[in-house]
């Protein structure tokens, strides 16, 4: 129980002719909440995916909870799927399910319990993720950005996982949204001792509720920090990233 | 992680619920029939594990209601009760509402008619629509998407003809074989020529290759155009101040419009190609008879009957895609099922534009 939760070593892969990882190294232990960021193509989302088993790196090694992700059987891989939770980055909610039978999908799918009490734990997770119960009734295209994401975060969470994957979760929503849904991620994972592991741009999200921020660049993590400590490093790249951001103190934003 | 199912028993003395194990939604499923009365005091000292989903039920076998004040909690971890009060809070959402009401065979008939009449409402609607833009059109000949007509038209019609040959062709087989079967009886087997080519002109090819382009290209109609809609480009285009009418519309009906008759013409060839060959096989009509009295019996009305049926087939299928097209709402869902009224109404249109035909050919004498 006390070795980290996502271990990766030395992973490189190759994809259409493109070295996108060479040999990278990370680790995120148990109730951590680390952000991964990067600038575009630097494999990002490419890691996620292998982390969460989509993706088969051509070497290295991506351990979760101490069991070999690339190794695993179909059924092993499922066993430990249900122990994490991933926000895709759009959502993507099921358009032909009602926003509940979206968040029962995976307790439908995953436990013995009856339709009904699945449906009423949906709503439960909709009320945590901070959805009013009138929208459990909707489909998902009648609802906002900022209220399919929480949509998702609920599916994400149906199944009550020790580890959370979010893509991007603040990506194509306002400030003020993207604000909520940052304290809305933090109190969640506080709450539930989540461990969490985003994938994001977003500035104001790694300076407000992020533990430990994680840089990749030419497939290898470049740096790994709070925020104070990546200022130090010497990178063009980090350099001009966090430069995009007024001062602290200020009240600009970013996005 | 040891795997220990999720145990209740239930104190009469105490009114107590004393709850064991590991508490999440797959251990807690199996639970025993536990009295049907609200427990005064829950203990939770052995219990070793409790997430939202365990600590909901926690609280339902305890018969607690949402909005009531929680019972006494007796023994519980910390981590633990900070779940159960967390879960506490948000349940009020969480309580079983009623199923909705199953529609009966009568309200689904009636409902069924109800779109069946809106539907032919809504395309005399879109007809006039596009009546007007047609109109509008016509004075600005520099707006014709010349372009997407010819990327349109080839792959309603070029694309088409391989398998249209091929149905043809083995139509023809049947039929001249079918036929062949009953003349060779009467002695009768150069008639096999009269009646193959009276029914494939008239008859097979038009109604099957018009069924052939609603399944087809009806259907990449509906879809391309709803899946637009979906990613908001119809919208893109009525900003830019265009209309989706003109640009999208227009030239899809014009290339079903053109494909379709010569589609029907290749049906035609390909229907007596395959009657051709049977017929001499079957019959030794030689391929010289065959054409012989081909040349005795065609004539131009035979074939303009089926060739003049298709521009209406095309009509009726192209601007029934568009339609269901555009009226696509935004979600994946709504695609496919558009896309199945599309054809559905294809087919009925095609089916009853034939009979009005065929009784207005025999009313004409045609």
């Amino acid at each position: 129980m006390t070795g980290p939760v996502i271990d990766v070593r030395d992973v490189s892969i190759t994809l259409g002719g493109h070295r996108i990882h060479r040999g990278l190294n990370l680790s995120v232990a148990r109730g951590e909440m680390v952000a991964l960021i990067g600038g575009s193509g630097t494999g990002k989302s490419v890691l996620l995916r292998e982390i969460i088993g989509l993706l088969k790196p051509q070497a290295g090694r991506i351990e979760l909870f101490g069991q070999s992700v690339p190794d695993s059987t179909p059924e092993q891989m499922n066993a430990l799927r249900r122990r994490l939770g991933v926000l895709f980055q759009d959502g993507a909610l099921f358009s032909s399910l009602s926003v509940e039978d979206n968040v029962a999908t995976p307790l439908f799918e995953h436990t013995r319990l009856p339709h009904a009490m699945c449906r009423q734990l949906a709503r439960l997770k909709l009320d945590m993720a901070g959805l009013h119960p009138d929208a459990a009734k909707k489909r998902p295209s009648e609802l906002s950005g900022g209220m399919r994401k929480r949509v998702a975060l609920a599916r994400a969470l149906a199944l009550d996982p020790e580890l959370l994957f979010l893509d991007e979760p603040t990506s194509g929503l306002d400030p003020i949204s993207a604000r909520a849904f940052d304290v809305l991620i933090r109190l969640l994972a506080d709450s539930l001792g989540l461990t969490v592991f985003l994938v994001t741009h977003d500035l104001d999200t790694l300076f407000s509720i992020v533990d430990r921020v994680i840089v990749l660049s030419e497939g290898r993590v470049l740096g790994s920090g709070t925020v104070a400590e990546l200022k130090r490093i010497d990178d063009p790249w980090l350099r001009d990233y966090f430069a995009a951001r007024a001062p602290e103190g200020e009240t600009a934003h970013g996005n | 992680m040891g795997v220990t199912e999720a145990r209740a028993q239930f104190d009469e003395g105490q009114g107590a619920l004393i709850a064991s194990g590991d508490w999440h939604a797959e251990a807690a499923a199996a639970l025993p029939a536990l009295p049907d009365q609200p427990a005064r005091i829950l203990d939770g000292a052995d219990i070793t594990q409790l997430d939202t989903n365990g600590a909901w039920m926690l609280l339902a076998a305890a018969r607690w209601q949402a909005g009531e004040s929680l019972p006494e909690l007796r023994a519980f971890q910390p981590q633990h009760l900070a779940m159960l009060q967390l879960v506490a809070r948000h349940s009020a959402a969480a309580t079983a509402l009623p199923e909705p009401p199953r529609a009966g065979v009568l309200e689904l008939t009636g409902r069924g008619a109800l779109a069946m009449g809106m539907h032919v409402l809504g395309l005399v609607d879109f007809i006039g629509r596009l009546s007007i833009e047609l109109a509008v059109l016509m004075g600005r000949p520099g707006q014709w998407r010349w372009r997407e007509f010819g990327a349109q038209l080839s792959a309603v019609f070029v694309g088409a003809i391989p398998i249209v040959f091929g149905m043809l062709f083995l139509l023809g087989v049947v039929f001249a074989y079918l036929l062949g079967s009953q003349a060779q009886q009467y002695g009768a087997n150069i008639f096999v020529v009269d009646g193959l080519l009276l029914a494939i002109l008239r008859e097979i090819s038009p109604v099957i290759v018009a069924v052939l382009v609603a399944g087809r290209s009806g259907a990449a109609i509906t879809a391309q155009i709803g899946t637009m809609k979906i990613t908001e480009e119809i919208d893109a285009i009525t900003t830019l101040g265009l209309s989706p009418l003109v640009v999208l519309v227009i030239p899809r009906v014009l290339a079903v419009l053109i494909a379709l008759p010569l589609l029907v013409f290749i049906g035609d060839i390909a229907g007596i190609l395959g009657g051709m060959l049977i017929t001499q096989v079957q019959l030794d009509i030689t391929y010289a008879m065959f054409m012989d009295r081909l040349a005795d019996v065609l004539n131009l009305k035979t074939l303009m009957v089926g060739l003049g049926k298709a521009p209406a087939f095309a009509i009726f299928i192209a601007l029934i895609a568009c339609r269901m097209g555009l009226s696509v709402t935004r979600d994946a869902r709504s695609v496919g099922e558009h896309t199945t009224s599309t054809v559905v109404q294809s087919l009925v249109a095609i089916i009853v534009l034939n009979a009005i035909f065929a009784v207005m050919f025999v009313r004409l004498d045609i």
